[in-house]
């Protein structure tokens, strides 16, 4: 396959142009046009990020951030999914929960974190539940879209070879819906991620949320920025493994990928 | 292609009776009488066909004998019992056979859709049922395909497999041709003789093609524009094995198809004068 290779040539030009941006501020840092204490030098801030990979100082926030992540996420997309199935199959259903939904999705969740310390406290509880919210509602969007886009044809086929409700569901409904529900949980992802980092940055116990403010307190400069690139790399990372996952699960939505 | 005379096989058919059927739908705010008042009796292991215009109501009652939607009033029997609305063990064959096969599954694993759910067998037993029935159709060789990877004819091939794998008591077929090309069609039409030849099911089959009904069917059922009801009931009746060169030009074939083409295109307002 010969298509790695091709990627490679897609992606080269853009890669360039990150180079091109660097160099310039790798210069300006150097001949002392910038304030470095404000503005490090982007070797500086490598040589850094590498260090804290090396010496695996990046395991403990790194490790805490996903964790809630993880946990945040798959309580949201579980409730969402399952909620969502329930909305796009019940029209009574849609009708009591619309308004309500529609109400409620469009708050930033970060914005939510004030009263989730409130009730929750600075915890695992307060973080679970705000990523799990930020996580809900366009997972639950996009379930009932695809629930309802589901051919009649295909549940009718189940029916006439005398398949259970159950079976319907598990071998049906579920499968024909996933490219809606893993595009919703792909927009979820990077959005959890960026709740996550705030609530860590306001609780600051602990997480790669909490490291980032810790550097800008400390006037760590360097490692401010070291970890912000680890948490690009974070962000990154998950986006790439998701559409791999995606394209695994859903291989029929776009056959010539095989 | 083998022949087998239906005398040979046992039936494995039942009888479908219905009675009364009636479907009334409602839509933007008024009612829609779509089937009217219709009473029907297929043997065990008759071909049956019903012809009509479209929007006569032919898939609603179709639907309605296959469980897959209540009727308004009337009964539906498969052999002695009452199946009203309930998808017994009745085969609904659709037209729209690339959405019916699930693109998720492999052709194997649709195949196996059909059965394995009924029926306790191994995990081999159940693939050899399977083959058999891909080899019917002649797909063996494409088992592990998926369906977008096939054909429009090998996908409706794919789906009369399956359909036949759960080894029904009656096969309900809606316009399964009608999708295809004409020589595809003719392909078809030959297949699915012999796999009934050889099954000897139950068929009731719907389709806008008198040609098709009488190369088919033992008897032509006629349904009148919507309401659908039954205004005749002809005895089609052509020798079998069916071949289709000289089935299509024999000269009872011929008169047979003209009758049915008459009482079709006789306009609604006029349905009680005599037909020519
Ligand atoms: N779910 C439904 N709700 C309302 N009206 C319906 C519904 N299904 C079918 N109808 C109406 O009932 C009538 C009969 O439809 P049906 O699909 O049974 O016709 P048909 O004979 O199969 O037509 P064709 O040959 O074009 O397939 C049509 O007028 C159609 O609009
Ligand atoms: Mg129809």
């Amino acid at each position: 396959m010969s298509l790695p290779f091709k990627r490679v040539i897609q992606i080269l030009p853009g890669i360039a142009f990150i180079a091109a941006l660097l160099l310039p501020l790798e210069l300006a840092t150097r001949w002392n046009l910038v304030n470095r204490v404000f503005i490090p030098a982007p070797s500086a801030v490598f040589a850094t990020t590498y260090d804290i990979i090396i010496t695996g100082q990046v395991f403990a926030p790194l490790l805490t951030t996903l964790s809630l992540l993880a946990g945040g996420y798959a309580i949201g997309c579980l409730a969402a999914i399952s909620f969502g199935i329930l909305m796009g199959n019940y029209r009574r259903v849609y009708n009591l929960f619309e308004p309500l939904i529609e109400l409620l999705r469009p708050i930033p969740k970060a914005a939510l974190l004030p009263v989730m310390i409130l009730f929750l406290g600075l915890g695992p509880a307060m973080k679970l539940t705000t990523v799990g919210l930020a996580t809900f509602f366009p997972v639950l969007i996009n379930t009932v879209q695809g629930v309802r886009a589901v051919d009649p044809v295909m549940i009718n086929t189940a029916r006439t070879f005398g398949h259970s409700g159950a079976a319907i569901l598990w071998r049906i409904l579920l499968p024909a819906t996933a490219p809606y529900i893993l595009a919703g949980m792909r927009i979820s992802l990077s959005i959890s991620l960026i709740v996550v980092i705030i609530a860590e940055m306001i609780s600051a116990n602990g997480g790669l949320g909490d490291v980032i403010v810790y550097g800008q307190r400390m006037f760590l400069v360097v490692e401010s920025y070291a970890w912000l690139v680890i948490v690009a790399a974070l962000g990154f990372a998950l986006n790439f493994w998701f559409r791999w996952v995606e394209r695994r699960t859903t291989f029929w939505v776009s056959p010539s990928n095989q | 292609m083998k022949l087998v005379t239906p005398q040979t096989t046992p039936i494995n058919g039942q009888s479908i009776r219905i009675e009364g059927i009636s479907k009334t739908f409602s839509s933007h705010g008024g009612t829609m009488l779509a089937v009217d008042d219709v009473a029907l009796s297929v043997r065990p292991g008759e071909f049956l066909a019903i012809v009509g215009p479209s929007g006569c109501g032919k898939s609603t009652l179709l639907q309605i004998i296959a469980g897959l939607i209540p009727p308004t009033s009337g009964r539906v029997f498969l052999g002695d019992k009452d199946v009203t609305a309930q998808p017994a063990h009745m085969v609904y064959l659709f037209q729209q056979y690339s959405k019916s096969l699930l693109p998720w599954m492999n052709v194997e694993e649709n195949v196996m859709f059909s059965f394995t759910h009924r029926e306790q067998l191994s995990k081999s037993a159940a693939r050899d049922r399977c083959h058999e029935y891909l080899q019917m159709v002649g797909l063996t060789a494409f088992h592990s395909y998926f369906p977008w990877q096939l054909s429009g004819g090998m996908q409706q091939r794919v789906a009369i497999a399956r359909a036949l794998a759960a080894e029904p008591h009656a096969l309900l077929l809606d316009e399964p041709f009608s999708s295809v090309d004409a020589l595809t069609r003719l392909d078809l039409h030959a297949l699915m003789l012999d796999l009934w030849t050889q099954k000897r099911f139950t068929a009731v089959l719907v389709t806008h093609d008198v040609d098709e009904a009488v190369f088919l069917a033992d008897r032509v059922a006629v349904l009148s524009h919507r309401p659908g009801r039954i205004v005749d009931i002809v005895d089609a009746g052509m020798p079998r094995p069916r071949l289709p060169v000289t089935t299509h030009q024999d000269p009872r074939f011929i008169a047979v198809r003209n009758q049915l083409l008459a009482r079709l295109l006789t306009k609604p307002d006029a349905a009680d004068v005599p037909a020519v």
